[in-house]
């Protein structure tokens, strides 16, 4: 454990002793801002404020941005080397894995509490929906978790960043995809079964409708544990080459 | 502190590592002494649970590496060949870092414990991707050496930083050797010669031969090497006059003597002189040619094919 949360503790020091953490945190205020305003305007006189506008928005956007946080985290201490050192120090493979994830996972929390600040301005001009708009987050809070332990899991494969990027978005697509794929499949019963194994299957029609499910949260935590648990594999298999 | 028996370690059919055994003492200073793609490097990921062998075993400061691969990692402190550090940390930064994941007490103590004693200390808020490449190495073994573990592993310590630097690991490896027990990797004999209690030289993963450098010279030097200088006679009557002499199995012009290489007998020097002063001819010098653990080496790494 102690390990853990040594390599968890470098982690987050690294995301924040280097500029591009707080300009990732600027652009993403930026993007959901000018997103949050549209809403805004549109609404006006319309319709209520959309209650999970954000995390909406960030169940697209991690496809791309979860890649782009983990990709980092494992490739550059094989190219490094570094790699060496952390497999001959007396903690688990286990537990600089996990400790890399957690830091990330932080990272994103951190963002993602950046954005409550559409909520607070929300509050003060209306009446919005609270209880539908925090499980939106808890929801895309689980889905991010997910998507960056893909990124952890590529990151792991390759030591070369762009590739482990590339690779980690290309699936995540896949499993967001999968949504579309599942709407035009006539076959009822296997459209139901392609659309319970995508990311935003368990989201759109759940979370992002103020809807907290037990078998959603478990998908989520389930394809953590599973993608982590292949990325402790394969740091492993560093040892047998 | 570090007992080696019959660790191998195979790629395929190809053997990386073939059957090393070989141990050593608290307190001393192992040199493993081979040219490049000897094994060196992977004997020693294996004694620092990096990889897992293939087979044989070994054990460092009594625990099993396979069995207790944790304790092992915990009194083992290692420098890899090319130094592996995060360049965007900040030199203390990054030891205290190595310290807290190996569970050291007090690291913050510890940490600038060990940057003093590698003059690192007034560069410890320096981000290390400022470091020039000695310093670097310093700082390798600095993070090897932070968690005070019993047995250092050094792969290469001196490859590829400027001669003062040299001089200036050497001087630390062989300090380490009051405290801890060495074991480091090398492919420069003289190297070996200066720092190390006993050298183990390695081929193809085997062991060539193993002891203290003078033993090693003593053991390895086939036959007799003698200078002889001879005044009164012409380069060719001399070395002519020498290969004559019972025994002598080469004589080759060196300066102004000769190199003479003989096979051990009882009163060769005695013969030699006889043979000089009955020719006419005077004798200037005649003393024994110590070869050096770099001739030893050749001859070894030449024999070994040869086979």
């Amino acid at each position: 454990m102690n390990g853990t949360w040594v390599v968890f503790r470098r982690e987050v020091g690294q995301y924040f002793a280097s500029p591009i953490a707080y300009l990732i945190a600027a652009a993403l205020l930026l993007v959901t801002g000018l997103y949050f305003n549209a809403d805004l305007t549109f609404s006006v006189g319309t319709k209520p404020a959309e209650p999970a506008l954000i995390p909406l928005l960030l169940s697209f956007a991690m496809v791309f941005c979860a890649p782009l946080l983990t990709m980092r985290l494992l490739a550059e201490e094989r190219r490094e080397g570094t790699l060496e050192l952390l497999l001959t120090a007396p903690v688990s493979d286990g537990a600089i894995v996990l400790g890399k994830f957690l830091s990330a996972w932080f990272y994103y929390t951190i963002l993602l509490a950046l954005t409550f600040i559409y909520q607070i301005i929300l509050v003060s001009i209306t009446q919005p929906d609270m209880g539908h708009t925090m499980a939106a987050y808890i929801g895309i809070w689980l889905y991010g978790g997910a998507t960056l332990a893909v990124g952890i899991l590529f990151s792991a494969i390759t030591e070369n960043q762009i590739v482990a990027a590339f690779l980690s978005i290309a699936l995540l697509f896949i499993l967001w995809m999968g949504e579309l794929i599942g709407q035009i499949i006539t076959n009822l019963e296997l459209a139901e079964v392609v659309r319970q194994l995508t990311l935003i299957g368990h989201f759109t029609s759940s979370f992002a409708v103020g809807l907290i499910r037990a078998e959603d949260i478990a998908y989520y935590a389930g394809i953590t544990a599973l993608m982590l648990f292949i990325a402790i594999r394969v740091v492993e298999s560093n040892r047998w080459r | 502190m570090i007992d080696v028996q019959n660790l191998s370690k195979t790629y395929g059919t190809f053997a990386a590592v073939d059957r090393l055994s070989f141990k050593a003492e608290a307190g001393e200073v192992v040199g493993l002494l081979g040219p490049n793609g000897a094994g060196k490097t992977t004997t020693m990921r294996m004694l620092t649970g990096f990889m897992p062998p293939s087979a044989g075993s070994a054990r460092i400061a009594g625990y099993d590496i396979l069995n207790d691969s944790l304790e092992v990692r915990r009194r083992v402190g290692y420098l890899p060949e090319r130094v592996p550090v995060y360049p965007d940390m900040t030199v203390q930064g990054y030891i205290q870092f190595w310290a807290n994941l190996r569970g050291v007490r007090d690291a913050r103590r510890q940490t600038e414990r060990v940057l003093e004693s590698v003059h690192l200390l007034e560069r410890r808020k320096t981000l290390i991707r400022n470091l020039s490449k000695g310093m670097r190495q310093r700082l390798g073994l600095a993070q090897a050496l932070v968690h005070d573990p019993p047995v250092v592993i050094l792969d290469e310590p001196t490859i590829g930083i400027d001669p003062q630097q040299v001089i200036e690991v050497r001087q630390s490896v062989r300090a380490l050797g009051e405290k801890h027990t060495v074991l480091f990797s090398t492919h420069i004999l003289s190297e070996a010669e200066q720092v190390c209690d006993r050298v183990i030289i390695i081929n193809h993963g085997r062991i060539l031969a193993q002891g203290t450098p003078a033993t090693l010279r003593q053991q390895l030097q086939p036959g007799d090497h003698l200078y002889v200088q001879i005044s009164g006679a012409s380069s060719a009557a001399g070395q002519r006059l020498l290969a004559e002499i019972e025994g002598v199995q080469q004589v080759q012009p060196q300066g102004i003597g000769f190199h003479v290489r003989a096979a051990v007998r009882a009163n060769l020097r005695g013969d030699i002189a006889q043979r000089v002063v009955q020719a006419g001819y005077q004798l200037e010098e005649l003393r024994p040619v110590a070869m050096t653990l770099e001739d030893i080496f050749l001859d070894l790494l030449g024999r070994e094919e040869g086979a």
